[in-house]
């Protein structure tokens, strides 16, 4: 219980540095003053512009992102029971990319649906595939290998298309493919938050059959549990959180496979009532964290740079002289 | 020995018939069986005959291919999933376990047919956790992961795990496969220890003649396509075990 109190308070006192990290440093400087000025009483300034259309969006979508690819990854890997899985191996944010691609730059025309529509539609196709896979095939196995083989389908397209192009719309792809924190708007941020909303209370109602899952679905079975309902929910709101996440800031690949480990080493549980909180604030707080670095370093190669040491150290400081 | 009078059924089949399909039936003879409260029944049989298909369709987990099976009366199809979970449980030494899971936890787990959606546990839950926990002696592991025990130390936490989702039916595949001589003769006293405190129905397939023989009340043979059942001191004198002893 006190590991369980120390590890949420610490946690969320980080995340709130972190915050207040974010709307103070930027490629601006504004003194802190101005910062609480600004937050406070917004005008016409500078200060005011730079806090509410850069940097309060950019906070909001590195807390939703982070929240969002930890909580998807490690619902993923208790249902697939592979401490590998994550959103990326179900092809969901290949979907998302060749979403973005076809409208970048195959042209094809989805106007007013913009980069963001496409690749939340492209996750979706994907989401509706994968989906088809699990009402058909039991095993969890066959459902891992259809994303996978989905996901190399879909970059085989991708990679077409990169080929036939050149100039600036690969340009403005390839920036989108680097994953960015800044992308979101104060407009479009409440689709954002729809979908983790939902996203979130899909997994949030399997919580019983998550924690069963751990032991298989005939375990879960004989606990009297819908597996196939629950799993459907899972999948859904992991893709949701994945797909709208890749939508709004581009592929992030490394906190929905690595956060998971991270928030089972701090809370030293299997318990999802208290390692989904526990992975979504590590996220948070992950994805903050590499959303400190200036913009013109690509937000995956931060996130792995900060990231892996971090929970290298976990690793090996958590498991003390076990390995 | 167990007291008659007190006895009641809890799971009867009739005219039943187990298998995946009608294509792919093991069993060709529809049976009849019931399973009395206190009472502990030895599943024996050649493997691939269809112990563990039974086993299932006693849990309500393999629907059957012909005939019903009912609980307290009531047909196992009709009960609700998570009631009847409350009611029995299927236990299988075999399950994968994960590499991070403490035993604790996992007993805990026994508990989630009672929950609500958020998989909260009350007081009288970890009470009965705690209570499982000491009548099969592994709280003095609580808190070590389940993967890093021995066959023997495992087997009692998977009881301990059905304890706590007090049923009222227990069902074992085979729990002695990887358990040494001494520790199988634990297990099938504790068998017969819970059985009769907490009035439990208990069947449990095993491929040993001498535990059936010694600890069990009956033993049920499937062989040939038939189910047969018969009180353990009368099963050799019927032939049950004939079988057994023979391999062509």
């Amino acid at each position: 219980m006190r590991r369980l109190l120390i590890g949420f308070i610490a946690l969320g006192v980080l995340i709130v540095l972190l915050c207040v990290a974010t709307l103070c440093f930027g490629a601006v400087s504004i003194p802190f003053a101005s910062v609480v000025q600004a937050l406070f009483s917004p005008g016409a300034d500078v200060s005011s512009n730079i806090l509410w259309n850069l940097r309060i969006p950019r906070m909001i979508a590195a807390v939703l992102a982070g929240a969002s690819l930890a909580v998807s990854g490690l619902s993923l890997q208790t249902v697939f029971r592979n401490p590998l899985a994550g959103p990326f191996v179900l092809g969901i944010s290949s979907g998302a990319s060749l979403g973005v691609a076809l409208a970048l730059l195959a042209g094809i025309g989805f106007g007013s649906v913009g980069v963001l529509g496409s690749a939340a539609l492209g996750a979706l196709l994907v989401t509706l595939v994968v989906m088809f896979a699990a009402t058909r095939f039991a095993q969890t196995g066959v459902l891992l290998i259809v994303g996978l083989l989905t996901g190399y389908f879909i970059d085989s397209i991708v990679s077409v298309l990169i080929a036939g192009n050149s100039s600036e719309s690969l340009r403005v792809y390839v920036a989108w493919g680097m994953g960015s924190f800044g992308r979101v708007t104060l407009g479009d941020v409440w689709m954002f938050v729809f979908a983790v909303v939902v996203g979130m209370a899909l997994i949030g109602v399997s919580l019983r059959y998550l924690n069963a899952a751990l032991l298989g679905d005939d375990f879960a079975h004989g606990l009297g549990l819908n597996v196939k309902r629950s799993k459907i929910c899972v999948l859904l709101g992991a893709s949701l959180l994945a797909g709208a996440t890749t939508a709004f800031c581009g592929p992030v690949a490394f906190i929905g496979i690595a956060v998971p480990h991270l928030a089972y080493l701090l809370f030293k549980t299997t318990n999802h009532r208290v390692l989904l909180p526990g992975a979504a604030l590590c996220g948070m707080a992950l994805a903050l964290l590499g959303g400190l670095f200036p913009a013109s370093v690509p937000l995956n190669a931060v996130l792995s740079l900060v990231g892996v040491p971090v929970i290298m150290w976990v690793l090996v400081r958590g498991s003390g002289a076990r390995f | 020995m167990t007291n008659v009078e007190s006895q009641y059924v809890l799971l009867e089949s009739r005219d039943l018939l187990v298998g995946y399909s009608f294509a792919l039936e093991t069993m060709k003879i529809p049976f009849d069986f019931s399973l009395a409260s206190g009472t502990v029944v030895a599943l024996m049989g050649e493997n691939g005959c269809g112990k563990s298909s039974l086993l299932k369709t006693f849990a309500g987990l393999l629907k059957p291919v012909a005939g019903e099976v009912s609980l307290e009366g009531k047909s196992l199809t009709e009960w609700a999933p998570r009631e009847r979970a409350q009611e029995i449980s299927l236990v299988r030494m075999s399950s994968a376990v994960p590499p991070r899971m403490s035993v604790s936890e996992f007993v805990r787990l026994g508990r989630s047919p009672y929950s609500g959606i958020f998989d909260s546990r009350t007081d009288e839950d970890n009470r009965i956790v705690d209570e499982s926990m000491a009548l099969l002696d592994v709280a003095n592991f609580a808190n070590r992961p389940i993967a890093e025990l021995s066959d023997g130390e495992r087997s009692r936490v998977f009881l301990a795990e059905a304890v706590a989702q007090q049923v009222k039916i227990l069902l074992l595949d085979e729990p002695n496969a990887f358990l040494d001589i001494p520790r199988s003769h634990a297990l099938f006293r504790l068998l017969k220890k819970i059985a009769l405190e907490r009035k439990m129905g208990v069947v449990v397939s095993t491929h040993s003649v001498e535990y059936a023989e010694r600890y069990c009340d009956r033993i049920m043979v499937v062989s040939g396509g038939a189910v047969r059942v018969a009180a353990a001191p009368d099963a050799r004198k019927a032939g049950l075990l004939d079988w057994t002893e023979t391999f062509e």
